[in-house]
C-alpha cells in the first residue's frame, strides 16, 4: 500500500467513524441508561436519511434536510418511547425483540414510501468537490463530516459533563434506581435521552445519505457495525463510544483491502472477547 | 388421579397432532408439505433456544450461527464426497461444539449483555459465512447439495422432519423434567443462590448449550438436506431472532410452544409471500403485538383460558404465574429495602 492510498484511506475511515460515532453516542446513552439495545437504531438512520432527502429535495437546502432528518426521527422516537418501550419496562428480552419488529415495519414502510433503489442526498455545492490536503486530493464532503462529528461530540461531551441533564443521565448509568430514588422522574430523562439518540440517527441518515447513498437493506449493516462500537467502546460512555467508532472505521476500512476474508470476523469477535473478558467494554465504568 | 386428569387433554391433543402430521402428505400438496418442512426445521431450532431461553433465561440471538455451522459443515462432507453418516456425524458433532464454545463465551453475561454476547457470536458466523469465500462460497453459498436417497422425494424429507421433531420434543421432555433441568430453571430463578447451594452453575450452563446445540445441528441437517444449498443468510441475525420469536409466540418455556410457533410463523410467511411483497411489515407487526399482548405466548394463553372455563376445584393447584408479567414503574421514592434487594440479581450483567 503506498503513502498516498494509505493517507487516504486512513482519512475515509476517519470519516467512516465520524458518521458511526452520530449513531453509537445516542445508542450508547440510550444502552447504558434504559439497559434497552434499540435494534431499531439503523432504521433510524435509514429513516432519518430519507426523510431529509425528501426535504432537501423540496426545499433545496441541506441544512433543512439535516433539520427535518433529526426532527422526524426523534418524533419517531419520542413515539416509540412513551407508546411502546415504556409499556415493558425493564424486560429485556421484550423490549430487543419489539425493537427488532420496529426495524423490519419502518424498513418495509420506507421501501413502500422511498422504494429500492439507492438514492443519494445531495450535496450542497459548497461541501463538493475535492480539496487539497498538501499534495494528497482529498473528499471536501467527507471532511466535513469529520469536522461534524469532531463539534457534535464536543457539544455532547459539555452537555454529559457540565449540566443538570448530563449529570442526570450520568447517574442514571450507573445507578437507576438510586437515582429515582432522589426523587428524578428517571421516565423524562429515559424519554429525553431516547429522543437526543433518535435525533442523531436521523440526523446522521441524512449527513452519511450523502456519502453512502440511501437504500433499505443497509440499515442491518450500520446497526451491527454500531452495535460492535458501542461493545467494544463500552456501553454508557461517550467517550467509549469515540474509541469504538475509530477501532471499526479502521477495521472496516482496512479490513476490506488487507485482510477481506476476515473483515466482518474481524469486527465481530473483538465483540464477542469483549463481552468474556470485559463486559463493560474498553472504556466503560464498573460499579 | 389429578395426574391422570391433567394428562388427558396433552395426550388427546397430541395424538391428534401426530395424527394429522403423518396425514399431512396424503392430503396436500407439494407446496404445503414443503412448508411444513421448512417449519418442523425451524421448530427444531425454536426447541433448542427454548431449551436455554425458556428454561434457563437465556435467550439467545446467535443461534441460527449454530444451526449454520452445522449445515455448512454436512455440506463441505457432503461436496468432498463423504457419504450420509459421515455427513450427518460431522454436522451434529459441530453443531454440539459450537454451542458448547457459545457457552462458554457467554458464560460470564447475563441479561441484555447476554443477547449481545450472542448475538455478537452469530455474527461471528455469518461474516465467516459472507466472506470465508474458501470454505462456504461466499455470498453464493455452497450448492449442488444431494440429499440422501432415502430422503429425495420431498415428502420422505417431511416424514423425517416429523420424525426428528418428535424425537426432539420427546427428548425435551426427558430433560426439563431431569434434575437437570431443574437446576437450568434455577439458573433463571436464582442463579447466586444455586451457586451457593453448590452446584457447578457454568458447567451446566455449558451442558445446556451443547444439548441445545445438538438439536441446532440437527436443524441444520434437516436446513441442508431441505434447500440442496447453504448460504450466509441462514446464518443471519434475523433468522436467529425470527426463531426466539417463534419461541416467545408459542410459548417460553413451554413443550410445545416453541413447535406451534414455528408452525404458525413459517405458515404465515409463506402464505402471506404469496400475496403481499409487505411480509416484513407484517413479521415485523407480530414481533410487536407478542411481545406487548401475548408475553407468555399462545401456550400460555391457552392454559389460561382452560384455567379459566375450568370450574374451580377444591385443591387445584393454579398454574405457575405467566414468568414476564410487565412490572409497574417503580415508585420515585423506592424504600431502602427494594433497592438493597435488587442488586444481587443484577451482579454480573456488566454494569
Amino acid at each position: 500500500m503506498s503513502g498516498t492510498l494509505f493517507l487516504t484511506q486512513l482519512l475515509n475511515a476517519l470519516s467512516f467513524a465520524s458518521l458511526l460515532f452520530f449513531l453509537a453516542s445516542g445508542l450508547t446513552l440510550i444502552f447504558g441508561l434504559m439497559n434497552v439495545v434499540n435494534l431499531a437504531h439503523g432504521s433510524f438512520y435509514l429513516l432519518g436519511g430519507l426523510i431529509g432527502l425528501t426535504a432537501v429535495r423540496a426545499t433545496g437546502s441541506f441544512w433543512i434536510g439535516i433539520l427535518a432528518g433529526g426532527i422526524g426521527v426523534a418524533a419517531f422516537g419520542w413515539v416509540t418511547e412513551r407508546l411502546l418501550l415504556r409499556r415493558i419496562r425493564g424486560q429485556e428480552l421484550p423490549e430487543v425483540l419489539l425493537t427488532l419488529g420496529l426495524a423490519l415495519v419502518v424498513s418495509d414502510v420506507a421501501t413502500v414510501l422511498w422504494g429500492t433503489s439507492t438514492s443519494t442526498v445531495p450535496q450542497p455545492g459548497y461541501l463538493s468537490g475535492v480539496v487539497e490536503l498538501g499534495s494528497l486530493p482529498y473528499s471536501r464532503y467527507r471532511l466535513f463530516l469529520i469536522a461534524c462529528a469532531v463539534v457534535v461530540g464536543l457539544v455532547l461531551a459539555h452537555l454529559h459533563r457540565r449540566t443538570r441533564y448530563g449529570a442526570l443521565i450520568r447517574a442514571g448509568v450507573d445507578d437507576r434506581e438510586t437515582v429515582a430514588a432522589l426523587g428524578v422522574d428517571i421516565q423524562r430523562v429515559f424519554t429525553g435521552a431516547f429522543l437526543v439518540g433518535s435525533a442523531l440517527a436521523g440526523v446522521g441518515g441524512v449527513i452519511g445519505g450523502a456519502v453512502l447513498g440511501l437504500q433499505p437493506g443497509q440499515e442491518v449493516e450500520i446497526l451491527l457495525r454500531t452495535l460492535a462500537v458501542i461493545i467494544i467502546g463500552g456501553v454508557g460512555s461517550l467517550s467509549g463510544a469515540a474509541l469504538g467508532s475509530l477501532f471499526v472505521g479502521l477495521v472496516t476500512t482496512f479490513g476490506q483491502t488487507l485482510l477481506p476474508e476476515l473483515s466482518f470476523f474481524l469486527l465481530f469477535a473483538p465483540m464477542a472477547l469483549v463481552l468474556v473478558l470485559r463486559p463493560q467494554g474498553l472504556l466503560g465504568r464498573q460499579t | 388421579m389429578t395426574v391422570g386428569r391433567h394428562l388427558v387433554l396433552p395426550a388427546v391433543g397430541l395424538a391428534a397432532a401426530l395424527g394429522a402430521a403423518i396425514a399431512l402428505p396424503y392430503v396436500a400438496d407439494r407446496f404445503i408439505v414443503n412448508v411444513a418442512t421448512l417449519a418442523l426445521t425451524f421448530a427444531l431450532l425454536a426447541l433448542s433456544i427454548n431449551l436455554l431461553g425458556g428454561y434457563a433465561g437465556l435467550a439467545s440471538l446467535g443461534h441460527a450461527g449454530i444451526m449454520a455451522v452445522a449445515a455448512y459443515g454436512l455440506a463441505v462432507v457432503a461436496l468432498d464426497g463423504g457419504g450420509v453418516v459421515a455427513q450427518v456425524t460431522v454436522a451434529l458433532l459441530l453443531g454440539v461444539l459450537t454451542g458448547g464454545l457459545f457457552g462458554i463465551l457467554s458464560m460470564r453475561t447475563s441479561g441484555v449483555y447476554f443477547l449481545m454476547a450472542t448475538l455478537a457470536q452469530g455474527m461471528v458466523v455469518w461474516g465467516l459465512s459472507i466472506r470465508l469465500t474458501s470454505v462456504t462460497g461466499g455470498e453464493n453459498g455452497l450448492r449442488g447439495l444431494e440429499r440422501p436417497a432415502l430422503v429425495e422425494p420431498y415428502w420422505a424429507l417431511y416424514y423425517l422432519a416429523v420424525a426428528v421433531v418428535v424425537l426432539g420434543i420427546a427428548a425435551m421432555w426427558v430433560i426439563t423434567r431431569s434434575p437437570f433441568g431443574l437446576v437450568l430453571r434455577g439458573v433463571e430463578g436464582n442463579e447466586a443462590r444455586l451457586a451457593m447451594l453448590g452446584y457447578a452453575v457454568n458447567r451446566f450452563k455449558v451442558a445446556a448449550f451443547m444439548l441445545s446445540g445438538v438439536l441446532a445441528g440437527a436443524a441444520g441437517v434437516l436446513f441442508a438436506y431441505y434447500n440442496r444449498f447453504v448460504s450466509p443468510s441462514a446464518a443471519g441475525f434475523l433468522t436467529s431472532g425470527k426463531a426466539v420469536l417463534m419461541v416467545l409466540l408459542g410459548g417460553a418455556g413451554t413443550l410445545l410452544g416453541p413447535v406451534v410457533g414455528a408452525l404458525l410463523i413459517t405458515a404465515v410467511e409463506n402464505v402471506m409471500s404469496l400475496h403481499t411483497e409487505r411480509w416484513p411489515t407484517v413479521l415485523g407487526l407480530l414481533y410487536i403485538l407478542t411481545v406487548l399482548f401475548a408475553p407468555q405466548g399462545l401456550m400460555g394463553l391457552g392454559r389460561d383460558l382452560v384455567a379459566r372455563l375450568r370450574p374451580a376445584r377444591p385443591g387445584a393447584t393454579p398454574g405457575p404465574a405467566p414468568p414476564d408479567e410487565p412490572t409497574p414503574d417503580p415508585p420515585p421514592p423506592a424504600s431502602l429495602d427494594a433497592i438493597g434487594g435488587r442488586q444481587p440479581a443484577r451482579q454480573g450483567d456488566g454494569q
